[in-house]
């Protein structure tokens, strides 16, 4: 079975911020829960863009907090073509 | 040398250590034959070659094929599993190496002397790689789908960087890129910081990686052994048949400091850093001053400034990296310093081991050569089966001679047109 969208962001998240995926809850605040900063924001990005062939604006970047908000942002993007 | 004191041999003192006295009491290697300290000594000891074909690309198209590389090189061995991800591998080699440093002369980090603590790193070629990477990148896939956080890896200072980030250390952090002699400028900026009082302690050193865009860059330059129609690979400095570097990789750093800060902390000294000698020769691009006057001057400073006659000396670390024009330069250089002691005097060539490093080169002698003064041995120069008549100096080939060594002078220079010299001397309280 192919991984699910949710899988496959929180998988891109875990290993920017070098953490287990498991560890990861999809609602706490990436920053200060959870430890990125905003070279990881950056780069969590990047990889989100070239893996769903979607193009998010960087003033975005911003609303990024949790798992579950990017998995919002990416599907709203993906359904946007 | 005590400032105002006269120098034995007459020439001008030039740069020297003042009422300072440089030690080195941590040592950190990572080269392709061995890693760690004791394991690079023992290899040197013992006449091990890292030169091996080359596994990290594909030679198939080129007529060179060996190098000094670093196999199964694991970074997380001795710098566990956090913060590698993003790090290249001349950094990854940098850290390790730093690592290995600090540790081995018991040195840590703290708030109170982090400030007086530095960082200098040698490195010319680091970036190189990466540059390609993230180019390639933008060009496939197009410039939206670059990693931004691999860009700092495209930055020239980003290992030295990385090393300061990792321990913590705020003094200062500079990096050189001077090509062959990248590593011993930076020592000389190293002991400059720490003679004006401005750190008590500074890691210093060099790193290169091997990779598939420097090797085709100094292949396509004919600086490669076996780069030139039907010459044969061979890594043998000093030998006729010389034709050419072999490419090494890797990393060494040295802790060095203050004398007096040294002692206070009660730690083991391995050598004392008596003196620097340093000639800028500017010539032409790629090429060596045939007369080789820019290593001559830098030898007799160094001389000069740590007050040695020539008979003091009981080894030479010779630059000497199977380059024809580079090796006979340096063995009519040694001959004119030394005189007739030049035919006694025992010459070694690290770089029949590890190959030609570039800018870590001078930094794995000087570790090389502290190894030697600590553990009393001369390495041999391997490889060395038809001496070239116009280089005969005291070399010997197979493994190491037994010797109470006091005083080391170490050679490197480059076509680049600088010259260093470097006295390292056992320290006596």
């Amino acid at each position: 079975m192919a991984p699910s969208i949710k899988d496959e962001i929180l998988e891109i998240v875990a290993t920017v911020i070098e953490k287990e995926a498991g560890d990861i809850s999809l609602d706490a605040h990436l920053v200060q829960e959870v430890g990125a900063d905003s070279m990881m924001a950056l780069e969590i990005l990047a990889a989100l863009e070239k893996k769903y062939h979607i193009v998010v604006p960087e003033e975005r970047l911003k609303e990024m907090t949790t798992v579950n908000k990017i998995i919002q942002m990416v599907e709203t993007a993906r359904k946007r073509g | 040398m005590v400032c105002g004191q006269r120098a034995k041999s007459g020439v001008s003192p030039g740069v020297f250590m003042k009422h300072t006295e440089i030690v080195i009491t941590g040592i950190g290697v990572v080269a392709s034959n061995g890693i760690g300290r004791e394991a690079f000594w023992g290899a040197l000891r013992k006449g091990v070659s890292g030169i091996k074909p080359v596994s990290l690309f594909d030679t198939g198209s080129i007529k060179s094929k060996q190098a000094g590389e670093i196999k199964d090189f694991d970074a997380k061995l001795y710098l566990g599993d956090k913060g590698l991800r993003l790090l290249d591998r001349s950094t990854k080699l940098a850290n390790v190496a730093a690592k290995l440093a600090l540790d081995d002369a018991h040195f840590t980090v703290t708030e109170e002397n982090t400030d007086e603590t530095g960082v200098v790193l040698g490195t010319t070629l680091g970036s190189v790689w990466s540059i390609s990477e993230f180019d390639k990148t933008a060009l496939v896939e197009g410039p939206r789908y670059v990693n931004p956080a691999l860009f700092p890896n495209t930055v020239i200072n980003s290992p030295a960087s990385q090393i300061s980030i990792r321990f913590g250390i705020k003094g200062f952090n500079t990096t050189i890129a001077t090509g062959f002699t990248s590593s011993m400028d930076a020592l000389k900026y190293a002991c400059d910081f720490i003679r004006l009082g401005r750190a008590k302690a500074v890691l210093v050193g060099g790193v290169e990686e091997l990779c598939l865009q420097t090797y085709l860059g100094f292949y396509k330059l004919q600086f490669l052994s076996g780069s030139k129609d039907d010459d044969q690979e061979l890594n043998c400095p000093f030998d006729c048949r010389r034709n050419g570097i072999v490419f090494g990789e890797g990393a060494a750093m040295l802790l060095i400091e203050d004398a007096e800060a040294a002692r206070a902390r009660g730690v083991r000294i391995y050598a004392r850093i008596s003196s620097l000698g340093y000639e800028f020769v500017p010539y032409r691009i790629n090429k060596y001053h045939r007369l080789g006057t820019g290593i001559r001057k830098a030898m007799k400073e160094a001389l000069g400034a740590a007050d040695l006659d020539v008979e003091d000396v009981d080894y030479i670390s010779a630059n000497a990296n199977s380059t024809p024009e580079a090796d006979r330069i340096e063995a009519v250089a040694i001959r004119e310093v030394f005189g007739s002691t030049a035919q006694k005097i025992p010459v070694t060539a690290i770089k029949s081991m590890v190959g030609e490093t570039f800018s870590a080169s001078g930094a794995m002698q000087l570790a090389a050569a502290s190894g030697s003064i600590k553990e009393g041995f001369i390495p041999p120069t391997l490889n060395l089966r038809e001496k070239d008549p116009q280089c005969t100096l005291n070399c010997k080939d197979g493994i190491s001679q037994k010797a109470d060594i006091r005083h080391v002078l170490i050679s490197c220079f480059g076509p680049s047109g600088v010259n260093t010299a470097v006295v390292l001397s056992k320290y006596e309280k």
